[in-house]
C-alpha cells in the first residue's frame, strides 16, 4: 500500500496544474495554516500529556486495560490501545498524547501502533463535536444523537482491531 | 466543562496516589517528562503536518470541495430529509467536504452554520440535526494528517500505510452511525 500516498500526492498537483491553480501559493497557504495549528494545539497537548503520563507512573493503567481487555479482545484490540480507545471520544488532544506515548513506547511499525493510528483516523472527538453545534444551534435537547455517536466510534475502534491483521 | 474534569482527574488522582504509595518523586517525573515529549513531538511532527496541510490546499483551491460537494449533495439529501431547506443543506455539505479534506477550521463555521438552520428554533433538536451530528462525529476523513505526520516524526519505516485501513474504519463508523440513527428516527 505504500503506493497510495505518492498517488494521492500526485492527484493533489494534477488536479492543481488541470485547473490553473499556482502551486506552490496555494502549497503556502495551506502550510502557513497546518504551522499555526501546530502551534495552537501545543498547550493542550502539553497540558495532557503530562496527565496521562503521570496517570501511566502511578500504576493503576495497566490493572485497569487488563481488567477491561476480555471485552474488546474478540475483535483483535490489543490492551495497550484501549486508554486511547477511550479518550478518544473525550478529547482531541488527549487522544493525540496517549496516541504519542503508545507509538513512542511500541514502535509506529508494530500491530499495537498500526491499531492506534488506525483507531485514532477512525473517530471524531464526540462529546466536543456535538456540544459545539448543539449550543450554536441553540438546542437543548439532542435526543439519539450521542448514544449514535458513541456506536459509531465503537464500530469504528472495533474495525481498527479488524482491519489490522494480527501477528 | 468535560477537559477540566479530564485534566484535574488525572492530575489529581496521580498525585494523591503516588504521594500514598510513597512514589511521588516518579509522578512528578513522569509529569514533566511528558511536557517535555509534548514540546519536542509537536515540533517534530509540525514539518510533516504543514506538508499535507499545504497539499491538500492545492486541492481545495483546484475546487475539490465544491466537486464534492455536488455529488455528496444527493446522498446528504436522502439522508439528512427532504424537507430539509436548500440553504441548510448547502452547509451541511461544504461542512462534509471541508473535514473530508482535514479542514477543521474551515468545517466548524460551515458545520454551525447548518446546524442553526436545521434547527427550527425548537428546544429538541430536529431529525435532520441528530444525523449530521451523527457524521459529523464519526469523522469521515480522507487524510489522517495528523496522525500520518506523528508516525513519520516517530520514525515509522510507512507513515502512510494507515491511510487506506483509516479510511474503512471511518466508512464503518459513520455507516453505523447513519443506520443507528435511521433507526431511532422511525421508533420515535
Amino acid at each position: 500500500m505504500s503506493w497510495l500516498l505518492p498517488v494521492f500526492l500526485l492527484l493533489c498537483l494534477g488536479a492543481g496544474a488541470a485547473r490553473r491553480v499556482p502551486v506552490y501559493d496555494a502549497f503556502l497557504e495551506g502550510a502557513q495554516e497546518g504551522l499555526d495549528t501546530a502551534r495552537r494545539i501545543l498547550p493542550s497537548l502539553t497540558a495532557m500529556l503530562c496527565a496521562i503520563r503521570a496517570f501511566s507512573a502511578c500504576g493503576l493503567l495497566d490493572p485497569l486495560c487488563a481488567l477491561l481487555s476480555p471485552a474488546v479482545a474478540w475483535a483483535g484490540i490489543p490492551k495497550e490501545t484501549l486508554p486511547l480507545m477511550l479518550l478518544r471520544p473525550l478529547s482531541g488532544s488527549a487522544s493525540l498524547a496517549m496516541l504519542k506515548s503508545i507509538l513512542h513506547a511500541y514502535g509506529p511499525d508494530s500491530r499495537i501502533g498500526l491499531v492506534a493510528s488506525v483507531m485514532m483516523g477512525s473517530s471524531e472527538t464526540v462529546f466536543y463535536t456535538c456540544g459545539v453545534y448543539l449550543a450554536a444551534a441553540g438546542v437543548k435537547k439532542s435526543r439519539h444523537t450521542v448514544p449514535c455517536a458513541l456506536l459509531a466510534w465503537l464500530a469504528g475502534s472495533f474495525a481498527a482491531g479488524l482491519l489490522i491483521p494480527g501477528a | 466543562m468535560m477537559l477540566q474534569f479530564l485534566f484535574g482527574a488525572l492530575m489529581g488522582f496521580s498525585l494523591l496516589y503516588g504521594l500514598a504509595r510513597g512514589t511521588e518523586a516518579e509522578t512528578v517525573a513522569a509529569m514533566l517528562g511528558g511536557a517535555g515529549e509534548a514540546v519536542a513531538s509537536a515540533i517534530a511532527m509540525a514539518g510533516g503536518f504543514a506538508f499535507f496541510c499545504g497539499m491538500l490546499s492545492i486541492l481545495r483551491r483546484a475546487g475539490a470541495a465544491e466537486w464534492l460537494g455536488r455529488r455528496l449533495s444527493p446522498l446528504l439529501r436522502r439522508l439528512l430529509g427532504p424537507t430539509l431547506p436548500k440553504e441548510a443543506l448547502e452547509s451541511a455539505a461544504l461542512n462534509l467536504t471541508a473535514n473530508l479534506l482535514g479542514l477543521g477550521n474551515a468545517a466548524t463555521p460551515m458545520g454551525v452554520k447548518a446546524a442553526r438552520q436545521m434547527a427550527k428554533g425548537g428546544p429538541a433538536a430536529s431529525d435532520a440535526l441528530c444525523m449530521f451530528l451523527v457524521i459529523n462525529s464519526s469523522s469521515v476523513q480522507l487524510l489522517p494528517a495528523s496522525v500520518i505526520a506523528l508516525r513519520a516524526a516517530e520514525g515509522s519505516r510507512d507513515p502512510g500505510a494507515v491511510a487506506l485501513p483509516a479510511l474503512l474504519a471511518t466508512l464503518v463508523s459513520t455507516a453505523v452511525g447513519v443506520i443507528s440513527c435511521k433507526l431511532a428516527e422511525k421508533k420515535a
